[in-house]
């Protein structure tokens, strides 16, 4: 069942969307990957550290979804759904760290799309970046995304 | 030495990260990560769904891991200190299985009073094969 993508989603740029982290957010998502590190889950820790408060595993810019947006719409405009989707790679460049009670402005666009045939098959690859600033407009996190798409 | 704090100093090229051991993987694990992570495709909840998708069954979402990996370099060389991460998600983890962390240095470079470790990292299951490979740059102090 072979099938293509839909390629001029290429430069696509999505509206910007803003975030603004929950100190109970960066405490759950922490324990949710086990990593129990007092400087993520520890307020009196966070305080006296360099920071002033506690700060967000180095992962944790991925949980910066568009509440707004409807998920789905990314993939319809690929023109594929979420059965067919698998996380290809991930590269997070990070400048300082995510902290709570921050708003935090995200822009995303796609930017390539490849194609190359795996052992399972005909593949689609699709590169996504996501650019975090803070309020002063300085970029905190710069995420890279890879989609692997069955076709 | 858990959340340690490494010093350029004490950093060779070479020199092996402490592996960090996370798991058997559990169901409840993968449900608490899509409700952290807002990543609620039922490829890793639902089995019946994951099947259908020619999956196999249910896996682990690729962040999961790459978080594993995370820790196990904020572990080594302290929170707040990796400045760059970037992984090819290898091969799927699936359920009850164990995902071990590693790396190794491979540069040092300084430049005024800014360190910075470069590192291969990667994490595999418990039959050796590697599920998670990688990058990652962290800052590192000065003891001067």
């Amino acid at each position: 069942m072979a099938s293509t993508l839909r390629k001029e989603v290429v430069g696509k740029e999505y509206p910007p969307y803003a975030v603004t982290v929950e100190r109970g957010k960066i405490k759950e998502f922490a324990r949710a990957v086990g990593d129990l590190n007092p400087f993520y889950l520890d307020d009196a820790v966070g305080r006296a550290s360099p920071w002033g408060d506690i700060i967000a595993p180095p992962t944790f810019p991925i949980t910066f979804r568009d509440e707004g947006a409807d998920t789905a719409a990314f993939l319809r405009d690929l023109g594929t759904d979420i059965s067919r989707v698998l996380h290809g790679e991930q590269e997070f460049e990070l400048h300082r760290p995510i902290q709570p009670g921050q708003t935090y402005l995200c822009r995303a666009k796609v930017l390539d799309i490849y194609e190359k045939t795996g052992r399972s098959g005909p593949m689609a690859f699709v590169v996504r970046e996501t650019t975090v600033t803070d309020g002063s407009n300085e970029i905190v996190a710069t995420l890279r995304h890879v989609t692997v798409v069955r076709l | 030495m858990k959340y340690g704090r490494v010093y350029v100093e004490d950093v060779r090229v070479g020199d092996d990260l402490p592996s960090l051991v996370k798991g058997p993987i559990k169901q409840i694990q993968l449900t608490r990560y899509a409700g952290a992570s807002g990543d609620f495709n039922p490829i890793h909840q639902d089995d019946e769904f994951a099947r259908e998708a020619g999956m196999g069954g249910v896996f682990a979402h690729g962040m999961l891991s790459m978080g594993f990996v995370a820790q196990a370099l904020t572990d080594w060389a302290g929170a707040g200190s990796v400045r760059k991460l970037g992984v090819r998600f290898a091969g799927l983890v699936r359920l009850n299985d164990t995902v071990t962390c590693r790396g190794r240095v491979l540069a040092k470079t300084s430049k005024d009073d800014t360190h910075d470790v470069e590192v291969e990292v990667w994490a595999e299951n418990q039959k050796g094969e590697k599920v998670v490979t990688g990058r990652a740059v962290v800052r590192v102090p000065s003891r001067a």
